[in-house]
Formats: C-alpha cells, sequence, structure tokens
C-alpha cells in the first residue's frame, strides 16, 4: 500500500486534482482510500457525486466512542472509498487536533488493515499547514510520499518551498519523501520550464503539467471528476497520465528547499522580468 | 557549599560571603524542579476563600482536582467555595471548542447553587484553543443577573504570581459595585488573609476591638457583596505581599484608598500592624484601644513564650515559604523563641524583599529565591536543621530526611496568625522540634552500644513529651529537656 499526501497552497486545486487522479487510479484497477483531512470537508464530493458524508469527527461527536468503519467510510466512484476527517466552524476549537484524533481513530478502527486490499491512501491536506495537527499525515508511519500541487505564480511557488522545508523536516525524523510537484497550470509565461526548473533545483521533477481547461469547472459544478462526467474528453487524459506518472514514480527524495534570493531569481529568469518590461 | 545548577548560582546567596545581589522574579530554570505553582493555581488558591461565589474551572477535570479543597480557609457561613466545579474539557470538547460546555454548565450550576457572583478560570487548554470564555461569561452575566467573571489564568503564561495578578482583576470587576452608605472614617479593608484556621477573624476581632470597622476581608472568610463595597472602606491593609499588592494598587489608582502593608505573624510585626493602622488614623482613643490591646495580649503571651524559649534556644530551622513577608515574620518569630533562621527564601520575592532578608538574618544564613527539592535537601542537611518550615511540598522533604516540620503555608489546619496564633506557632515549633521521634532518626544516630540500646528500646517507644510543656497531654519523658540521649 502507498501512503500519498497531497500538500499545496490554498486554493491551488489539491482536492480537485487528488479525485480527479484518484478517479483514473480507479479506473486502472487500484484500490484506493481517500481521506480528506480539511475541516470544510469537501475532499470527496467530486467522487461521492455530492456531500452526502457524515465526518469523522462529527460520528464521533454524536455517536461517542462506538464508531464503527461503515459509519465514516462510504464508497465512491471506481470502488474507491472515502472518508473525510472534518473539523469544527472557523474560529472555534481546534482544527489540528482533529485531524490527529480523526487519523488515530480511522488506525484503531483499521481502515489501513492488509484484509482491506489497499492500493493508495491519498490524504488531501488544508492548504495553510497552521499547525502540528495538519502535519500527521506524514509523521512517521503515515504518508510516505508526498506531492505538492503548485503553478508558477509567485505566491504558489512560496508555499511549496515552504512546504519542502516542512517535508525536510520530517524527513530527517520519520521517512516521508517528496515525489515531486504537480503542475497546476494558471497560465503563466514559459510555466512548464519554469516549474521542471524549480522542481530540479529543489532535487525533485515536474510528475505532470496539468493545463487549465474548462471541462474541469464543467465536472466540477456536476459534482463529478471529469473521468466520471466525459472520459472521452482530453483532460481526461491529463489525468490518467498524472496517475500513470504517481504509479510509475520511483524518485523519491528529500527536497533540498531554495533561498528566498534563489526563488525570487528563478522568477525573473523565466519571464516575469521579460513581461515586467513589456 | 553544595554544588547547584550554573544558572541557579545567582539565586542563591550565603550572608556576608559576598556582595548581596539577588536574582530573583524570573523564570524557574529547566532542570531545576521549582516548587512553584502554575499561573492557574495562583489564582485558584487567591479566590477559593469567597465563599458565596461559584468557582467553575474550565479546563480538563485534574485542573479541578488537583486544587479541590486544598486550602484550610474558613467560611463563617456559606461553604459554596469548597466545592470544585470543572467543565472536564474532552477530546471532542477541544476540537470543537469548550464555549457551549461553559455555557451550560454556567446556567445548570448557578440555577442550583443560586450563588452571587461566579469566577470562570481559564486553564492552559482553554487558552490554547481560544475559546471566547469572556464572552460567554457576558452572555450568561445577562440572563442570570449575578456577576460572571472570567479569570485569565492560563497555566502556561507566566509564574504563580500572574495567576495572583489575574485574580486581583477579576476581583477588581466587582470592587465599586455596591452601595457605600454607613461606612465609618475609621474602617478598612483586610487583604490577603485567606482565614486559614479562621485567622481572618482574629484580625478583624482585633480591628474592631480598636474601634475600627472592617468593611471587606479579601478573600478570607469573603463575600460578595463586600468586596463590591470595598471601595468604601478608608484603607487597605494588605498581608501577603504577592497575591493582593495588585488589587491594593488598582484601587489606589481608582478610588484612591491609601495602603499598607503589613504582618500578622509573630509578637513584633503583629503588634506593629495594629500601631501602624491606628497611626494611620491619627485618633487618639483609637491608638490608646490598641496599645491596651497589645499590652493586654502580649502579657498574657510572654509566660508562655519564655517557657518554650527555655526549651528550644540554640535549636536551628530552615524556613522556605511562597511570599517574602512571611519570611520576615517567622525569621522574628523564630528569634523570639531563641532560635536561628539558617536557611530562608521564597518563591516569588523581590529584590528589596531579599535585601530586607538579608539584613534581618544572621551571618551565614544560606537565602535562595525559588529553590528546588535538591537544594533544600541538600541545604537543610548541611546545615544540618531541628526544623523546617514550609508548605505542603516542602513536608516530605524533611520528614525523609528525618527533620521536623511545620506546616505554615495555607494548607494548614491550625491559626498562627495574631498573638494567639504565635502561641500555637510555639506549641508547634516545640512538640515538633523536641518530639524524641528524631532522636531514632538515621541522621542523628552514631555507632554505639547506646544506640542499640535504643533501638531495642525504640520498638516499644511510646510518644512522649519531653519536659517541661504544660500544654499537651502526653506522658513526660524522663530524660532531662535539651540533653540528648545520643553520647
Amino acid at each position: 500500500m502507498r501512503k500519498v499526501a497531497i500538500y499545496g497552497k490554498g486554493g491551488i486545486g489539491k482536492s480537485t486534482t487528488t479525485q480527479n487522479t484518484v478517479a483514473a487510479l480507479a479506473e486502472m484497477g487500484k484500490k484506493v482510500m481517500v481521506v480528506g483531512c480539511d475541516p470544510k470537508a469537501d475532499s470527496t464530493r467530486l467522487l461521492l457525486n455530492g456531500l452526502a458524508q457524515k465526518t469523522v469527527l462529527d460520528t464521533l461527536r454524536e455517536e461517542g466512542e462506538d464508531v464503527e468503519l461503515e459509519d465514516i467510510r462510504m464508497e465512491g466512484f471506481g470502488n474507491c472509498l472515502c472518508t473525510e476527517s472534518g473539523g469544527p466552524e472557523p474560529g472555534v476549537g481546534c482544527a489540528g487536533r482533529g485531524i490527529i484524533t480523526s487519523i488515530n481513530l480511522l488506525e484503531q478502527l483499521g481502515a489501513y488493515h492488509e484484509d482491506e486490499q489497499l492500493d493508495y491512501v491519498f490524504y488531501d491536506v488544508l492548504g495553510d499547514v497552521v499547525c502540528g495537527g495538519f502535519a500527521m499525515p506524514i509523521r512517521e508511519g503515515k504518508a510516505q510520499e508526498i506531492y505538492i500541487v503548485c503553478s508558477g505564480e509567485m505566491m504558489a511557488m512560496y508555499a511549496a518551498n515552504n512546504i519542502c522545508k516542512g517535508i525536510r523536516k520530517f524527513a530527517e525524523a520519520g521517512g516521508v519523501r517528496l515525489g515531486g510537484l504537480i503542475c497546476n497550470s494558471r497560465k503563466v509565461d514559459n510555466e512548464s520550464e519554469m516549474i521542471e526548473e524549480f522542481a530540479r533545483r529543489l532535487g525533485s521533477q515536474m510528475v505532470h503539467f496539468v493545463p487549465r481547461d474548462n471541462d474541469v469547472q464543467r465536472a466540477e459544478i456536476r459534482k463529478m471528476t471529469v473521468i466520471d462526467w466525459n472520459p472521452g474528453c482530453s483532460q481526461a487524459d491529463e489525468y490518467r497520465m498524472l496517475a500513470r506518472s504517481i504509479d510509475e514514480n520511483d524518485l523519491f527524495i528529500i527536497p533540498d528547499p531554495l533561498s528566498i534570493d534563489e526563488l525570487e531569481s528563478l522568477l525573473l529568469e523565466f519571464g516575469v522580468l521579460e513581461a515586467a518590461a513589456a | 557549599m553544595i554544588s547547584v545548577l550554573e544558572q541557579r548560582a545567582a539565586q542563591i546567596h550565603q550572608n556576608g560571603r559576598a556582595p548581596f545581589a539577588m536574582d530573583c522574579e524570573k523564570h524557574s530554570v529547566a532542570g531545576s524542579v521549582s516548587q512553584r505553582a502554575c499561573v492557574f493555581c495562583g489564582s485558584r488558591v487567591v479566590l477559593y476563600p469567597v465563599a458565596d461565589a461559584l468557582h467553575l474551572i474550565h479546563g480538563p477535570v485534574g485542573c479541578a482536582a488537583y486544587t479541590w479543597d486544598i486550602r484550610g480557609a474558613l467560611s463563617s457561613g456559606p461553604q459554596l467555595h469548597r466545592m470544585s466545579f470543572s467543565t472536564d474539557l474532552r477530546e471532542k470538547d477541544v476540537i470543537y471548542g469548550g464555549e457551549p460546555k461553559l455555557y451550560q454548565a454556567l446556567v445548570q450550576l448557578i440555577d442550583l447553587y443560586q450563588p452571587k457572583a461566579a469566577f470562570v478560570y481559564s486553564t492552559c487548554i482553554v487558552g490554547v484553543i481560544g475559546d471566547d470564555v469572556a464572552a460567554i461569561c457576558r452572555r450568561v452575566e445577562s440572563e442570570k443577573g449575578i456577576s460572571v467573571l472570567p479569570v485569565h489564568s492560563e497555566g502556561f503564561k507566566g509564574t504563580k504570581k500572574d495567576g495572583y495578578q489575574a485574580a486581583c482583576a477579576a476581583l477588581f470587576q466587582l470592587v465599586g459595585t455596591g452601595p457605600i452608605d454607613e461606612i465609618s472614617p475609621l474602617s478598612l479593608n483586610i487583604l490577603g488573609d485567606f482565614n486559614i484556621a479562621g485567622e481572618t477573624w482574629l484580625i478583624r476581632n482585633y480591628y474592631e476591638r480598636m474601634g475600627i470597622q472592617v468593611v471587606a476581608t479579601i478573600t478570607g472568610d469573603g463575600r460578595v457583596d463586600d468586596i463590591r463595597r470595598s471601595h468604601g472602606a478608608a484603607l487597605n491593609v494588605v498581608q501577603c505581599s504577592g497575591s493582593m499588592t495588585h488589587l491594593a494598587r488598582l484601587m489606589e489608582d481608582k478610588y484612591g484608598i491609601p495602603s499598607l502593608r503589613v504582618s500578622y505573624f509573630g509578637l513584633e510585626d503583629m503588634s506593629r500592624a495594629l500601631y501602624e493602622v491606628a497611626e494611620h488614623f491619627g485618633d487618639s482613643r483609637v491608638q490608646q484601644r490598641a496599645e491596651a490591646l497589645v499590652h493586654d495580649e502580649v502579657a498574657a503571651l510572654l509566660p508562655d513564650l519564655r517557657r518554650y524559649k527555655k526549651v528550644l534556644s540554640g535549636k536551628r530551622a530552615a524556613i522556605y515559604t511562597g511570599g517574602a513577608f512571611k519570611a520576615f515574620s517567622l525569621v522574628r518569630s523564630l528569634r523570639t523563641l531563641g532560635m536561628k533562621t539558617v536557611l530562608a527564601g521564597s518563591q516569588t520575592g523581590n529584590r528589596e524583599d531579599y535585601q530586607l532578608l538579608r539584613e534581618l538574618c544572621d551571618e551565614d544564613t544560606i537565602l535562595v529565591d525559588d529553590t528546588n527539592p535538591l537544594e533544600l535537601a541538600k541545604f537543610v542537611q548541611e546545615k544540618d536543621v531541628d526544623l523546617l518550615i514550609g508548605g505542603v511540598k516542602e513536608r516530605p522533604i524533611a520528614y525523609k530526611l528525618g527533620i521536623g516540620f511545620c506546616d505554615h503555608n495555607h494548607e494548614r489546619k491550625i491559626g498562627l496568625a495574631g498573638f494567639e496564633g504565635l502561641r500555637q506557632f510555639a506549641r508547634e515549633v516545640h512538640s515538633t522540634v523536641m518530639s524524641p521521634v528524631w532522636r531514632l532518626v538515621p541522621r542523628r544516630r552514631r555507632p554505639s552500644a547506646a544506640v542499640e540500646a535504643n533501638e531495642a528500646a525504640a520498638v516499644h517507644f511510646q510518644p512522649r513529651c519531653p519536659g517541661e510543656c504544660s500544654t499537651c497531654d502526653l506522658p513526660h519523658c524522663d530524660v532531662p529537656v535539651g540533653q540528648e540521649i545520643l553520647p
């Protein structure tokens, strides 16, 4: 079983990319579980065709200790298994503690047990890793490989670089490795080349360049992944390629984060300067 | 001198040995197991004696359990303060926030107990998850029509002293909300006495005998309505330097009430407290009454003290207290009994306190700030003391080493304040220091036939009073007082 965590700047498209990739893996015949680690609990909406799910924490809150795996896990597209950690409303309580409690409970209930015959577990984590709780999925024994979703926009690259600093820390203590960057295109100049170079300097790779395509939105408004909605469209093939890259990936490294100066000079080198001059 | 942690060196002095500058009022050193408690505990113990208030601890149940009824503060009426209520925060409350539970707990408890006010203590986890305790308090206050006061006492945010400040800030919300008619110009508030074993009653009685009205006792035998009108008093008399100075300062700034710092322990300090209060009012009748009171009390006390002094002369004591003011009084009281203080220290003393303590103590006395069990144990052995005076955390140190112990903290059940308190203090010190049991502890043993004989006798040991004492019921010991049975 491969345990994968997806990180990236808030709003970059982690949940969308994760679910579309999971759909492609499921189509390939893989058995996948998705663990949403965002208090908003919207990490599995496309796979379940709606927010029909009761979260782990809400179940725990309402039903006490007697929780069954069936209460908190639903089957989604292509027989993938979906759970949502859930958490408090914004502004109250401690969402980070919620993630810790939720993942511990899933372990206790045997969600990761061999009998489940899982090929993959995907953790889709809230964009801003604001405290220790949100690093839970990459602590020892949890996710072993991380993919960072980013784009050629400056703030997305800053965030990716910061996440690499976090990975370094946990890599030394545990065994987590960076599997690569997924570029979710925002149509920035020279975007693909720049992210490839950025990944190279981190010591890693760009596993796939996902072009911007409105079919993603068209599928999303119907609460579906692209493959579910229109398996024949070109964007569906993009996600299939991404899924295959991840499935065949064998480059797992401890990233070497860039200094701010290096990161900014990279941005200048790849076109921001040209754009500014023009 | 024994070896101590390097970072602690500046908090330990031997009087007269080196230029004196005590390093104090700082956070405890990591690795040194400080005898101090946390911020929450500081607030809890200061507010605890307010007897008609509800005390609700917002946090995991352990915070409430380990501070439950730990003090001997008595009430002449309601006993609600002795209950310890907790919101019992658990995993899911931490995740989803403890506010709903706090609201429910407050409403239920207020309906059930009809308190005059409620104090809500914030513990560590509440500070971390950011419950809006003040907002819940305001809501319940408007719904239930009683004061609901948040105490910002998150345990991690400082020292016990910060807890005292948080408690004072909460009390100050009550001050100034009650009627002040029928308050005499000859009036005061007793601050910083906690009515341990009824001490506040004793002190109150002294002031009333002097013709002074006592408006509020804060917080010993405290009542919410008294605190509300305490701004009508003409003077704040503050005991316990650490806990209530802040409230006195707040009341001085807002209501212009002057304050006096006093101590009620020992002949000198107790007399001085009454004289200074009398002098403050400048009323000749009050002054005459104070003089007569001191005269009568001291005259009744001195013969007893002389008898104890005869036996206790030359015995050595170590003192470790919370606030430094108590340490001053103890040094003086022990001297009254002919005893030498060879170690003195406090958890929260400041630079001036230690300067004064230094002047009070003899040459070579060891002075310590924020000490730990290891240092205390080593010093009391090195100094070969007969008595350690401290609180609940010092007691096992003394007993493990086979040293007499006298509780001078708030857990005790014997009143030690006032003139009557000094008599009880002397009796307690006497019966502890002179107990024959210390002749049998390992550190007093010397290898000899006499010891073995004693050990054989010890099997049939019965407690006996060591001599001249006429106050106890024990059979008298046939060994003359002051004479060691060991060679």
